[in-house]
């Protein structure tokens, strides 16, 4: 084997067999996938994303959202393990990640295609599907504020802080208690000595909003009963600062809503 | 073993020569991209650190957008995967090349000017995705504005590879020679339509995901690979003096590797929105692979056997054997984890993270680090400055991916059969699997990080010749004015 | 069988067959060629007089 030109066409040869094979042969089987409509007057699907929701396929790419979760949604018959003599399968459809697995046309305008290669987290292919606006900005915001045990990073950074003007708080402006607002992207709570000069100046209104929703009343003297204050107050909004989401929160979430992926019925994909 | 050619002192002492003019001719540009390499491995495991330890504590360095886990994710990889595996290719490439072919290299400021193209190319990616320009498609998540860089460098790089091929002045193309002609044609190629298929003129929908993943694990499969197990198949018979044991294997493993490994890759994308065809195809593809790893082991095996006491000795041949044994085990593993039922289990898990990081660096980069610890001293003609410095870097790197294969793969196993029964919720696999990556941040991931900086010190120290001139082992015994006082005879009679 | 099946099959036997026969005639070649003659030479290529067969090049610095 002492001739170059034999390694050249060998390592051509070989290499463009898994290029015709693994490449070419699909873009060409499956370049001509249309969009689906049931009847000739029905809005086809899928439809390419604008606006809001296409500018947030850029922040979702930006900050690496694949790399904890996938979009897709596998099969009835996926899986393949026993439980109690019992086959068991399809716990992507279980878990509600979507009502069907997805199939290659639910992707035709995704660019980049992102199906994602951990699943550090949830599926979000059908996400836009399984929770509304407000809880998508309020886990984005910090996902703690929603799960206690999640350890997705906080996108605080995608939100803005600020004061209230004109005693009128935004539409937009995120209802969350102020352990979660007071350090964005943090769980706050004030020192022993803050919290005594808290109750010392605004003792009496916390105690009131309390009282408005407690069984019973506390004692504000006893530690138990500034214990009891303290959570409750914690919970409650911020009253002079709110936290809104910037475009970039706006059109991430905007994105998240219009994942939809394993909802529309379409003939091929029937488990 | 006889030698086999006749010796005469005054042939020996031209021989030398020859060989140290070559090395020479080719010291700057090399010792160029091996340096880089490095430096790109110290970045990548500062990012590594910082993207395990934040997958466990959220609140580590929150806040800041820069450092948010799938920016620094994406920055490790590239760092990593192209900025050290990519230039330490290229180093070996490029020597093992000219050495093989006994020719010295010409316009090596060529080369120069290439590898700056991929630093620049390099610091704009890092600092890209950093700065939030990350594309999130796995190992191309650079930046729009990087590829050009990288592919003009890499171009030149393989015209010059291929044109020192052509200039070769030895008869007979070494297996080495063949590997690495193969990687420095397939790489360009490989490169170019992934990032046309994927950013320029992209394909419609799942055909994106095939494309990546036909990248991604060819990267690793058509670049590293081949180059890795290449540079092994010099280092070991050049260490212990004695040729590999059977041509024909070598020949067997390099065509089957060729046509089976390109195929691999698609059960990445298992009970994906993907004809099943595909997955199929690449599951034959990786069980096909049994064929060239066992002609790789058996052969490495049978030409070490009888020189096992050498790993005592030398640097270079502990690392390159610890990488050859890992290469087998690997993939063996890879070709079972593509089966059907077991990917079932394992894909979207640790268990895929820890078969990378064995791959990558187990495999790959204890290789390279071997072959740096045997070609930097005789290209700057310093000997390397610490031995116990040598052995911190081993044993580390060692330990440390030996705990870091293991956490993870118990951790990514049960991940993927608790998220396959719909009954576990997922609280449950987050608390279960956040120990595991404790002990990859605090225990695996640090151990590596200590082997890589003793690594650059020693690297750093002998390029500033720091190290004692070198005179230990044979290469240089014969020194043109000082004929062979001390002769290696006497140092292989000893039983180094 | 569908048109698509029937497309798989027929790329999978066609390039079955080209490859495969392109294998087969390389394979032909280089041995009428003498490609394979004197073949475990090659293995020996690598050594020289400076760094002949049977003596070791590394060692670790300072032992």
């Amino acid at each position: 084997m002492d001739r170059g030109m034999v390694i050249f066409v060998g390592a051509l040869l070989t290499f463009s067999s898994s290029w015709l094979g693994l490449v070419l042969y699909p873009y060409w089987q499956l370049q001509n996938e249309q969009p689906y409509a049931k009847s000739p007057g029905d809005d086809p699907y899928p439809r390419p994303l604008a606006g809001q929701a296409l500018a947030g396929v850029r922040v979702y790419q930006a900050n690496g959202c694949l790399y904890c979760h996938s979009q897709q949604v596998r099969s009835e018959k996926f899986g393949n393990w026993w439980e109690d003599g019992q086959m068991k399968t399809g716990a992507d459809i279980k878990r509600g990640w979507g009502a069907r697995r997805t199939v290659s046309r639910d992707y035709l305008y995704d660019r980049p295609t992102m199906l994602g290669t951990m699943r550090t987290g949830p599926d979000l292919a059908n996400v836009g599907a399984r929770y509304a606006e407000p809880w998508q900005h309020n886990h984005t915001f910090n996902p703690r504020a929603v799960n206690s045990w999640s350890v997705m990073p906080s996108f605080a950074f995608l939100y803005a802080r600020e004061k209230v003007v004109g005693g009128q708080k935004a539409a937009k402006a995120l209802k969350l208690g102020r352990e979660w607002t007071v350090d964005p992207g943090y769980r706050w709570r004030p020192t022993d000595r803050q919290w005594e000069a808290i109750l010392a100046a605004r003792g009496t209104a916390i105690r009131q909003a309390h009282l408005a929703g407690a069984v019973a009343r506390v004692d504000p003297d006893s530690p138990a009963g500034r214990a009891e204050l303290l959570e409750f107050w914690l919970t409650t909004e911020e009253e002079d600062y709110q936290v809104v989401p910037t475009t970039a929160a706006d059109a991430l979430v905007a994105y998240l809503l219009a994942l939809r992926k394993g909802e529309t019925p379409l003939p091929e994909a029937k488990e | 073993m006889a030698p086999t050619t006749p010796m005469t002192e005054p042939e020996r002492e031209r021989s030398a020569r020859e060989r140290r003019a070559i090395d020479s001719s080719c010291r700057v540009p090399v010792l160029y991209f091996a340096a880089s390499a490095v430096f790109w491995l110290l970045a990548g495991s500062a990012l590594a650190v910082i993207a395990s330890v934040k997958l466990h504590s959220p609140y580590f360095l929150t806040g800041s957008p820069e450092f948010t886990f799938g920016r620094v994710r994406m920055a490790h990889l590239q760092a990593v995967g192209l900025g050290w595996a990519g230039m330490a290719v290229m180093a070996a490439a490029v020597w093992l090349m000219c050495r093989l072919s006994r020719v010295g290299l010409i316009y090596p400021k060529l080369l120069v000017f290439a590898g700056t193209l991929w630093n620049v190319g390099m610091v704009l990616d890092v600092l890209g995705i950093l700065f939030g320009d990350g594309q999130s498609v796995e190992w191309l998540d650079a930046p729009r504005y990087v590829p050009p860089f990288l592919v003009a460098g890499l171009g030149i790089v393989s015209a010059w590879t291929v044109a020192t091929f052509r200039r070769r002045r030895e008869r007979h193309v070494y297996v080495t020679q063949w590997y690495v002609l193969a990687a420095v044609f397939w790489l360009p190629w490989l490169y170019t339509v992934a990032v046309l298929m994927i950013f320029w003129m992209p394909a419609t929908g799942v055909v994106q995901p095939v494309v990546n993943w036909w990248f991604g694990h060819n990267y690793l499969g058509l670049w590293m690979t081949p180059v890795a197990v290449g540079a092994a198949y010099y280092i070991i018979p050049k260490v212990i003096g004695r040729p590999i044991h059977s041509y024909y294997l070598s020949i067997l493993g390099f065509w089957s590797l060729a046509l089976f490994y390109s195929w691999a890759g698609m059960h990445h994308l298992i009970g994906g929105p993907l004809p099943v065809w595909l997955v199929t195809a690449s599951v034959v593809g990786s069980m096909m692979m049994f064929i060239p790893v066992i002609a790789v082991a058996i052969n490495h095996h049978m030409t070490m056997l009888g020189s096992f006491h050498r790993l005592r000795y030398s640097p270079a041949l502990r690392f390159t054997v610890f990488g050859a044994i890992t290469y087998t085990a690997v993939s063996f593993q890879g070709a079972v984890e593509s089966l059907r039922d077991f990917s079932e289990v394992a894909h979207f898990t640790h268990y895929t993270v820890a078969h990378a990081h064995l791959g990558a660096y187990g495999f790959f980069t204890m290789i390279m680090f071997g072959l740096f610890y045997y070609m930097v001293p005789r290209l700057t003609g310093r000997e390397w400055a610490s031995p116990g410095l040598i052995r911190v870097h081993f044993w580390s790197s060692a330990v440390g991916i030996t705990i870091y294969f293991v956490a993870l793969s118990i951790a990514g196993w049960w991940q993927g059969r608790m998220l396959n029964d719909p009954n576990v919720p997922f609280a449950n696999i987050v608390r279960y699997v956040t120990p595991f990556l404790a002990i990859r941040s605090y225990i695996a991931g640090p151990l590596m990080t200590v082997g890589h900086v003793s690594f650059a010190i020693l690297l750093t120290a002998n390029l500033m010749g720091w190290g004692r001139q070198r005179t230990g082992g044979p290469t240089y015994f014969v020194e043109p004015a000082t004929g062979t006082a001390g002769g290696p005879r006497e140092l292989a009679a000893a039983g180094r | 069988m569908s048109p698509t099946d029937f497309a798989v099959l027929a790329t999978v036997v066609g390039s079955i067959v080209l490859f495969g026969g392109a294998a087969a005639l390389a394979l032909g070649w280089a041995f009428r060629d003498g490609q394979f003659d004197n073949f475990e030479q090659g293995a020996r290529s690598i050594f020289g007089s400076d760094e002949p067969i049977g003596e070791p090049t590394d060692a670790f610095p300072g032992d």
